[in-house]
């Protein structure tokens, strides 16, 4: 199972930082993901750093692989109380999770998380564990299986609370109409992305409050397990020629979308697969060489500068642009699993000095794009050289 | 009689190296030849590869015969020279 995650925040009205805070990481080798959202006591800079050292150090537990319930125990004897209002803080939820479907979850403070199956919500049983330190802070467990198709949905008291002391919510949306809320959103769209969905549910919290302005932080966090959407980009031709049919052919066979990127790959699979490359001229092409077409392939593009401009569009969040760097950010984005075949050869004329520009060799580019798709997107990326 | 093929490379090098020009080039080539030619914009050409000197980029193909170092002038003149 492939685990979606995303977060989409609101700041207090009138505060200048996040008192919520969010961090998610997964390990490595990809078969694990742990995320916390911890809310700090009060709101702006002070809230956000009560809440990211609480985030912070909670991830660190867990990634060093102290059991979940007891990296919460010690973080909540640990955290100070606040001396006026005398409660703890931070409130946090946490979760670690794993290909496999295996969950813990850890809760202290934060409204309960929602876990949807099937568009209905299912019931949990969690433990209790009351700190011998603060016998106010209550911590709950939760350990089950995710099957394909679940949700989790973590959520900060600004949602819960949003639209507090109005006519229509006098106590606010409480968790009813947090829960009620993703169970319409779910029913329109059964397969809505965890970053479409986190954000539908702040954009509802934010639509109740008195003006809509936010009178708390307000953060949702969503999970969704479900088969992985596969996709390979083959960039560049092999080192050794060859192997031309050879990596072709691996292409051929590959289960997901696909996409080349550079002119020689594409002269090469048309060659080796007998495959017409056919020029699309009424797409949009801006100062980047235009996509083009292939039967069996969902993008073809020109390689060094579409990728490189790519990069800069995910680097930079502008996610927007019609061009077919563009079009290679929607392909990428609308997978999970990104696989890149690169090959080593080098068109020694894109290295001429006379060169108006200078051409970024093909790995660093890959080997940045992978970065920034795993760390900013949270995708799973994996490079073969060839 | 057969339209004169117009292949413009859209390959890196070329496009680094005839930049916006070669879509300018194309359009001007249409207004002036009509249905006389046949523009065909083409993935890399793979002519760089072979090139001793790489500085001859963007590269034309007019039929069978390379322009290197292509600008609207050169490519006229072949297209002259084959419609004597």
């Amino acid at each position: 199972m492939f685990i979606d995650i995303d977060c989409s925040q609101i700041k207090k009205y009138g505060q200048n930082a996040f008192g919520d805070y969010f961090v998610s990481k997964r390990s490595d080798n990809q078969e694990r993901l742990i995320a916390v959202l911890s809310d700090g006591l009060g709101s702006g800079v002070k809230a956000n750093i009560l809440s990211c050292m609480t985030s912070t150090m909670m991830m660190r537990f867990i990634e060093e692989d102290v059991p979940i319930q007891k990296a919460a125990q010690t973080i909540m004897d640990s955290l100070p109380i606040c001396q006026i209002r005398k409660i703890s803080y931070a409130t946090f939820s946490a979760i670690d999770c794993r290909n496999d479907g295996s969950v813990w979850v850890v809760e202290e403070g934060n409204p309960s998380f929602l876990l949807m199956r099937k568009g209905v919500e299912v019931p949990l049983e969690a433990e209790d564990y009351t700190s011998p330190k603060f016998p106010d802070r209550h911590l709950k467990i939760y350990q089950f299986k995710a099957e394909v198709g679940d949700r989790i949905i973590f959520c900060s008291d600004g949602v819960t609370q949003a639209g507090i002391g109005t006519k229509e919510y006098p106590l606010g949306l409480k968790r009813e109409g947090f829960l009620q809320y993703v169970k319409e959103c779910l029913a329109k769209k059964s397969d809505i992305s965890s970053t479409e969905l986190s954000s539908l549910v702040i954009q509802k919290a934010l639509s109740v409050e008195p003006m809509e302005h936010a009178g708390d932080d307000i953060s949702c966090a969503a999970l969704y397990f479900r088969n992985p959407r596969k996709a390979l980009v083959f960039t560049g031709p092999p080192y050794n020629k060859m192997k031309d049919r050879e990596y072709c052919l691996s292409f051929e066979c590959f289960a997901g979308k696909k996409a080349i990127c550079g002119g020689t790959t594409a002269n090469m699979v048309s060659r080796e697969l007998r495959r017409e490359i056919v020029n699309i001229p009424q797409i949009e092409s801006g100062d980047l060489p235009p996509a083009a077409a292939m039967e069996g392939v969902d993008l073809v593009t020109e390689g060094i500068l579409t990728l490189t401009r790519a990069t800069e569009y995910l680097e930079k969040e502008e996610l927007f642009h019609q061009d077919a760097a563009g079009q290679l950010v929607n392909f990428l984005l609308s997978s999970d699993i990104i696989e890149f075949m690169v090959g080593a050869m080098l068109n020694q004329a894109h290295y001429d000095p006379s060169l108006p520009i200078e051409i970024e060799v093909r790995r660093t580019i890959i080997k940045k794009m992978k970065a920034l798709l795993e760390e900013k997107y949270f995708k799973q990326a994996v490079i073969h050289y060839m | 009689m057969e339209k004169i093929k117009v292949k413009i490379c859209q390959g890196t090098t070329c496009f680094v190296m005839g930049g916006d020009t070669i879509k300018a080039m194309a359009d001007a080539l249409a207004e002036k030849y009509g249905d006389k030619i046949e523009i065909v914009p083409v993935r890399c050409l793979e002519t760089c590869h072979e090139s001793d000197s790489f500085s001859k980029a963007p590269y034309v193909f007019v039929d069978e015969e390379v322009v290197s170092a292509a600008d609207l002038e050169k490519v006229i003149n072949v297209i002259e020279s084959k419609l004597k």
